[in-house]
């Protein structure tokens, strides 16, 4: 049963993350962000080139370990992919706690407590929203190690 | 009583057969993952995040938050001000080579040894030094440096190295002193030499990365791009003139593992004081005998002397032979008084280019020569060589793409 969900779920999710990968390539190839509601995707090469790339490949790791989901090597496949998105995600998330310390150029020593929220307010970029979907991997190794 | 090699394996397997109890190897999640991190396919992407989330750590962490967030705003707003007021002396030539340009309102163009100086080791260095060891340390702790070497064992052939050379070669991002050190792991006078070569050539240390990041954000990628396919083209070229072996390795490779902060902490203190030690005193030097070239009229004479082969050949304005100076005390010290020169993006990254694979800073030289007078003449042959093939060709590049 946990294997025919987790190929599912990972199936989805999989294809989420290659369309979220490829369309950060594009976005890149076209030069200009696109935002849309909360979700915002830059064109700069570094963030949108080189991590729409990890993007796709976290996507195609999530597919590649469908077939027989529960066998260790599979599920390594998947643990990886969510590693992929972490990565991804904490520097993101990292970057926007560097940001939101400081108190800018002409400002005070430290920021104020407004602007250092209002940093942490969306658009978000894609992996953000990927992130908590790709934790349910912790759930799948957890009762692997039960078992 | 005397057994033949038939009988002494028959021995052998009786008392094998007694003693050793075979078990089925059970391949843990751990295992698993550390065989996805050695295959090509599936570590090559893995390789390019752990890059990508070291570079933004990197640069977020000192540019974002201490060097801009803080150290700007701390020796421009508060520091500099204080000392251009209270250093006797104004216009004299002490001043000008502690305090440098009184009319100055940054650190980056004072040029002085107590403005510019303090500024580049400690605001600027400093904090590009600690995260980048930090999350070095992080990356050996958990037991990935030795999958990478593994996973870049191949490409590492093509320029007459092994996997293994990875580690000079990373290490050389943070500073390359200890870099030339770390190459006695490897096995042969050729593949010492070469590594040698390559790293005191194209591998910007973590300071001259922190300051790249300060002045040339957005043309950093270029730059490493073309020192990346400089270490390549090079590297292979070596490896076909240069004679000797180029024996194969045997990596133990040791399972992953939570890493372990106290290691983590004497690695960093340890990295962090040979810095202070090594590298902060020929920053303060670098700025001294710099001003003093300069008050001199050395820097000027030189400049005319040269201009006709920096715009000619590199295609760089003559002010360029300043920071060239400079570059042999401190490669940070250079691209840092880089910014001061007024010129074109492209300058910029070929002047950047330039400085990076003139001769290695003095601290590297020193470590060069302590490794050997042969190999250290032959380092410089083969950079000789590379300033003016290379940076010649950059320009010859930007010129046929219609640039300047």
């Amino acid at each position: 049963m946990n294997d025919r969900i987790g190929r599912i779920y990972f199936g989805v999710l999989g294809i989420v993350t290659l369309i979220f990968g490829i369309t950060d390539l594009i976005v890149t190839m076209g030069g200009n962000d696109f935002s849309w509601g909360i979700l915002e995707i830059s064109s700069d090469m570094f963030r949108g080139g080189w991590g729409g790339i990890i993007v796709i490949s976290a996507g195609f790791f999530y597919l590649s370990s469908l077939k027989n989901f529960l066998e260790i090597h599979q599920l390594s496949r998947a643990l990886m992919a969510s590693i992929l998105i972490w990565i991804l995600a904490g520097t993101d998330i990292f970057v926007r706690i560097t940001e939101s310390i400081p108190g800018g150029e002409e400002g005070p020593w430290f920021n104020s407590l407004e602007g250092f929220l209002s940093t942490y307010a969306p658009p978000y970029p894609p992996v953000i929203f990927l992130l908590p979907f790709s934790l349910v991997i912790l759930f799948f190794v957890g009762k692997r190690k039960k078992a | 009583m005397t057994l033949t090699a038939d009988e002494r394996w028959n021995l052998i397997e009786k008392i094998s057969n007694k003693v050793v109890t075979f078990g089925k190897f059970k391949h843990t999640l751990k295992d698993a993952l550390g065989e996805l991190t050695v295959k090509p396919l599936t570590g090559i992407p893995i390789a390019i995040t752990v890059l990508y989330g070291f570079w933004s750590v990197f640069s977020s962490f000192a540019g974002t938050l201490c060097t801009d967030g803080f150290f700007v705003k701390l020796f421009d707003g508060h520091f500099l001000p204080w000392v251009q007021s209270v250093f006797p002396g104004v216009g004299g030539w002490f001043y000008y080579i502690f305090v440098g340009d009184p009319a100055a309102d940054n650190c980056f163009e004072a040029f002085g040894v107590l403005t510019s100086g303090l500024f580049v080791a400690m605001g600027v260095v400093l904090p590009a030094i600690f995260i980048f060891y930090l999350m070095m340390a992080l990356l050996e702790d958990v037991g990935y440096m030795p999958r990478l070497a593994v996973l870049v064992d191949t490409i590492f052939h093509r320029i007459g190295l092994h996997g293994y050379a990875i580690v000079p070669s990373i290490l050389a991002l943070g500073c390359n002193v200890p870099a030339v050190t770390a190459t006695r792991i490897l096995e042969t006078k050729k593949q010492r030499f070469i590594m040698m070569t390559l790293l005191a050539i194209f591998i910007p240390c973590g300071a001259q990365l922190g300051i790249m990041q300060e002045v040339i954000p957005e043309s950093i990628g270029i730059v490493l791009l073309y020192l990346i396919f400089g270490y390549f083209i090079f590297g292979f070229i070596l490896n076909k003139l240069v004679p000797g072996k180029s024996p194969e390795i045997l990596i133990d490779v040791p399972p992953y593992q939570k890493p372990m902060w106290n290691n983590i902490a004497r690695k960093l203190r340890m990295r962090l004081g040979g810095f202070l030690k090594t590298a902060v005193p020929f920053v303060l030097l670098g700025c001294v005998i710099v001003n003093i070239l300069y008050l001199a009229g050395t820097i000027d004479w030189l400049a005319k002397t040269l201009t006709p082969l920096l715009t000619g050949w590199f295609g760089v304005p003559g002010e360029t032979v300043g920071p060239l100076i400079a570059a042999f005390l401190r490669k940070d010290l250079a691209v840092a008084q880089l910014s001061a020169i007024e010129m074109s993006k492209y300058q910029m990254i070929t002047s950047v280019v330039l400085v990076s694979i003139y001769f290695p800073c003095i601290a590297t030289f020193v470590m060069l020569l302590k490794e050997g007078w042969k190999n250290l003449i032959g380092s410089f042959a083969v950079l000789v060589t590379v300033i003016f093939l290379y940076g010649g060709s950059i320009n010859l590049i930007w010129s046929l793409l219609g640039v300047q």
